[in-house]
């Protein structure tokens, strides 16, 4: 069988080899730390629980088997992970929106600026940035982890579902469901019904 | 808006339809304005995601966890890998057959050779190595240099 780089790379931490996982942390934990911050919306977490993530991959790594595609199995260890420490309560869903500065006008919006004849470029990144965060904030767990999965790290829904556990019509629903609700998040950000820092 | 295809629009968009339902719902977009309303809502919201910065995670973060690793108990496998070296499984097996050895003469004498029928070498061979890594444990050693001057105490004339 011909095996891909990532899974002969975890077929050897499963044996113990300390720099095949050196080399998958590498190739993977930028995307692990995204998916993390996007979870729980907090750096300083996003890092702890990515730490905690591989730890658990190395000590778990003779579970793998290379049926699974390895970023599906890493990302099922990582939703995994996640789910149970916010069920533990340990970790709350951080608002990026509350490090958005304050918006100069009332309803929470930049005011257009040179591209501001296309109204979906009217906010800004850090307004767009906190939006997201809200919305995502508003989100199911499982909401979030298929948005964050297909919207960040590109993962076929396939993938996604295998990950989460679920059938792929769940995860279309679920991913379906959260992308409606940050579109309209934004859309009545833009329309200037909803500041930027609220909650929906 | 309760139109019946808006659940497969972010699919659609997404381009995870199969091509009969994709077909399906092409055509009824042709039709509906709300629908058509949605599709570019959802349209503009997937390209935006790509404008939001990137969450880089600290420099230090791959030192962090190599060090937890390092920290970890063996594993049942990194123990056996120790107790497989040479210099821990010759003078162990050196143990097991003196045991044997002795089991046999006291077995003629006693008549209870049936029991030893029964042993397994293997079995016999990794309860000896356990008991020699309880002991090394005992002392706190983990490492396979800890356990070659544990070994060789005697080269340097302690007791």
């Amino acid at each position: 069988m011909d095996l891909d780089p990532d899974t002969q790379a975890m077929l050897k931490v499963a044996a113990g080899d300390k720099q095949a996982f050196a080399w998958l942390f590498d190739r993977h934990h930028a995307s692990v730390a995204r998916f993390a911050f996007r979870f729980v919306g907090d750096p300083a977490r996003a890092e702890e629980l990515t730490q905690d993530i591989f730890v658990k991959l190395y000590r778990h790594a003779g579970t793998y088997k290379p049926t699974a595609k390895f970023k599906t199995f890493l990302f099922r260890v990582a939703t995994n992970h996640c789910l149970n420490e916010m069920r533990r309560g340990e970790y709350r869903v951080a608002r990026l929106a509350t490090e958005a500065p304050e918006a100069d006008d009332a309803g929470g919006v930049e005011m257009p600026g040179p591209e501001g004849d296309r109204p979906d470029q009217a906010l800004s990144g850090r307004e767009l940035e906190a939006a997201v965060g809200v919305a995502l904030g508003d989100l199911s767990e499982r909401e979030r982890a298929a948005f964050t999965m297909c919207r960040f790290e590109g993962m076929a829904y396939r993938d996604i579902a295998e990950a989460l556990e679920a059938s792929e019509a769940a995860v279309k629903s679920l991913i379906h469901r959260a992308t409606l609700a940050v579109a309209r998040r934004l859309e009545a950000l833009q329309a200037g019904t909803v500041p930027a820092r609220s909650r929906a | 808006m309760s139109c019946a295809y808006e659940e497969d629009l972010t699919a659609y968009v997404d381009g995870e339809l199969p091509p009969p339902h994709r077909a399906r719902v092409e055509a009824h977009l042709g039709t509906c304005a709300d629908c058509q309303q949605t599709e570019r809502l959802l349209r503009v919201t997937v390209a935006r995601m790509a404008e939001l910065p990137a969450f880089t995670p600290s420099p230090s973060s791959r030192r962090e966890v190599l060090a937890r690793l390092d920290a970890l108990p063996p594993t049942w496998r990194e123990r056996l890998a120790s107790l497989l070296r040479p210099g821990v499984l010759v003078p162990s097996l050196g143990v097991a057959a003196a045991a044997v050895l002795a089991v046999l003469v006291v077995g003629r004498g006693g008549g209870e050779t049936a029991a030893l029928d029964e042993w397994d070498p293997g079995a016999l061979e990794v309860a000896t190595n356990l008991e020699l890594v309880e002991d090394y444990e005992v002392l706190g050693l983990d490492s396979s240099d800890d356990l070659e001057v544990v070994e060789n105490l005697h080269e340097l004339g302690m007791p």
